[in-house]
């Protein structure tokens, strides 16, 4: 009775012991994943406070307000002034991500929606490799692109239309290096969205007589909503964290509000950029405080986008 | 309907991709594009400084409104693409997609930069460690080889075909080898480590590759972030000891005063020039400037091309 009882006692304590073990090893793996993220913002986070709280070594705290809200980008010599400001940059970052959001996700859609829904089969995979192949060209290459065939061709249409552009760098450039580069993502993650419709809401709208582009535009486009949103979001979410590609066609500006689209720009991301490699001390530091404006720019988009979905997004949608 | 519009948009594209210039008329009311380095480029100090505008080495608020900031090469592809603009470029890099300036009347090119009549130039400078501060003697003794091979022909030889032009010299290495038994030894067990100025990386790498051959193959390592380096990870305390201390650091500038305190005059010198020419795009009639114009231009007073082409 004792050796049956103390058996089965052993068997559910390995077990449980194997339990323990496995959910202590699971735990672990989480919080290294989970710790990179903390350890990655955290140490960008104290960098970035640096240049506000400390002296700089005799350059002075820089001020916040003026950081954030100021039209040049440095007053003064480099590494020997404080007088940083990004406002304008800001402004430049999200009016170029909404632009070119706004040139790509009609163009990203109606391709996912002609790819799922109205191509033959063969030219429907075919064209589905094909933007997949396009979402993974690395951005560096876009930017070459760019900076080889779309500066040209900006700097040739505005002058045909009589303004004398920068040699193409300009907004509209940046604009549509971004365009073209976030059109493969939308495509790809709509397409899965719109294929991903219940049938019978398609079916029951054709059986009520409505045609076949009432239907898709109506009935399936609604329904796809909330997936259609989410590649809105990655896509905006690429657009706002693109540093090399668009530095390349930007041109740099280092001063001034201006929301002329054959005007050079500057975003978050170049600025960081330009200049990385040989600076130090303060112009150094100042950078991570861009990074933390950025990563801020980049969580307040993508809370309100969310939440545009969540309210947009509900009603029939599974 | 669908037929009208793709033959419109067929049309714009048509016309848009063989715009080109017109060659006869230059229009010289249009705005000039000024181009740029941006501020810790070492060819823009000495690109600013040659011209009198010590000011804009640094400091972006003292150039004109709308200037564009670009890197060596987008410079030269800017300059082929837009009739209207001007910027600067290291002479090596000079080809024939663009036009370069005479600098106050004398042509840019590497005899002109040896006999001393082109004025636009900066020098290309090397840093040693204090004697004795090596991590051998072996290394030591390769740095001082290194140091005279750079004053020889066959140095020089190698620097002009790097884009550079070399100090003149009369020795050649075959003379002076003899002074440095070092080089006899098989020293592939020895690594030696240069750094300092990217603008000087392409010499240096030249340099050293011919070298190691001719000195018992030691290890060159190359690691160049910046001017800024040349001191620092030679000379400067708290960083030549560290990890990413070197050797031999390079400068495209001449070093401050601040980086010469408590060095010797025998560890630093200067190994070449990097001539800087001023380029516009080809259909521009513009053939000479002078150091006032590039600095009326850099800095606003010039606004237009028709201040600077008179005809």
């Amino acid at each position: 009775m004792q050796y049956t009882k103390g058996l089965k006692k052993t068997k559910f304590q390995k077990n449980a012991l194997i339990d323990q073990v496995v959910k202590v090893g699971l735990f672990s793996f989480a919080l290294l994943s989970a710790s990179f993220i903390f350890i990655v913002i955290g140490v960008i986070l104290v960098k970035g406070a640096t240049p506000f709280f400390t002296d700089n070594n005799g350059l002075g705290a820089v001020n916040f307000f003026t950081f954030i809200t100021g039209d040049t980008w440095l007053t003064g010599s480099s590494f020997q002034s404080n007088l940083y400001s990004i406002g304008f940059i800001i402004v430049s970052t999200i009016f170029i991500a909404f632009l070119s959001l706004f040139l790509s996700f009609p163009v990203g859609v109606l391709t996912a929606l002609f790819i799922a829904k109205v191509a033959p089969k063969r030219l429907a995979n075919f064209l589905r490799t094909v933007v997949e192949m396009l979402a993974s060209i690395p951005s560096i290459i876009y930017g070459l692109f760019g900076a080889g065939i779309i500066l040209k061709f900006v700097y040739n249409a505005s002058a045909l239309i009589g303004y004398q552009s920068k040699g193409g760098n300009s907004i509209i450039a940046s604009v549509i290096v971004l365009a073209i580069m976030t059109i493969p993502t939308i495509a790809s993650i709509s397409e899965v969205a719109i294929r991903s419709v219940d049938k019978d809401l398609e079916h029951g709208s054709l059986a009520l007589g409505a045609s076949v582009t009432q239907t898709n535009f109506k009935v399936v486009l609604a329904a796809a909503k909330s997936g259609i949103f989410t590649s809105a979001i990655l896509g905006i979410g690429r657009v706002l964290g693109e540093a090399t590609a668009v530095s390349l066609v930007a041109g740099g500006r280092r001063s001034g509000y201006s929301f002329d689209i054959l005007d050079t720009t500057s975003t978050l991301t170049t600025i960081m950029l330009e200049g990385l490699k040989e600076t130090t001390g303060l112009d150094y530091d100042i950078r991570f405080s861009v990074g933390i404006i950025l990563m801020f720019v980049i969580l307040l988009t993508n809370l309100t986008l969310n939440a545009i979905k969540k309210k947009v997004g509900g009603i029939d949608v599974k | 309907m669908k037929k009208l519009g793709l033959s419109f948009i067929l049309a714009v594209v048509l016309m848009l991709s063989a715009c080109t210039s017109n060659e006869e008329t230059f229009d010289t009311t249009s705005n000039i594009t000024v181009y740029t380095r941006d501020t810790t480029s070492g060819t823009r100090a000495g690109f600013m400084s040659t011209i009198d505008f010590p000011e804009a080495e640094t400091s972006d608020d003292v150039l004109v409104d709308g200037f564009v900031i670009k890197d060596n090469t987008g410079i030269m592809t800017a300059m082929a693409t837009d009739e209207f603009g001007i910027g600067y470029v290291s002479l090596s890099s000079l080809n024939d997609t663009i036009k370069g300036l005479n600098f106050n009347g004398v042509e840019p090119n590497v005899a002109n930069v040896i006999n001393n009549t082109y004025g636009l130039k900066r020098p290309f400078n090397w840093m040693l460690r204090d004697a004795g501060d090596y991590p051998s003697q072996a290394v030591e003794d390769l740095v001082n080889a290194f140091v005279a091979f750079l004053g020889t022909t066959d140095a020089g030889d190698i620097i002009a075909n790097n884009g550079a032009v070399a100090m003149p010299s009369t020795t050649t290495w075959d003379s002076i080898k003899a002074n440095y038994p070092i080089v006899n030894q098989d020293n592939s067990a020895v690594t030696v480590r240069f750094g300092g100025s990217d603008s000087i990386q392409k010499v240096a790498e030249a340099l050293t590759q011919a070298f190691t051959a001719k000195a018992g193959n030691f290890v060159a390592e190359h690691d160049h972030t910046g001017s800024g380096d040349a001191y620092k990870r030679t000379q400067d305390p708290a960083i030549k000891d560290t990890s990413v201390g070197k050797d031999v650091g390079f400068a495209s500038r001449y070093f401050k005063d601040s980086e010469k305190v408590g060095v010797d005059a025998s560890d630093y010198g200067q190994l070449a020039w990097d001539a800087i020419v001023a380029i516009v795009h080809l259909d521009n009639p513009l053939e000479n400037v002078t150091a006032e114009d590039l600095k009326k231009i850099y800095d606003g007073t010039y606004t237009t091309w028709s201040d600077l082409i008179t005809e």
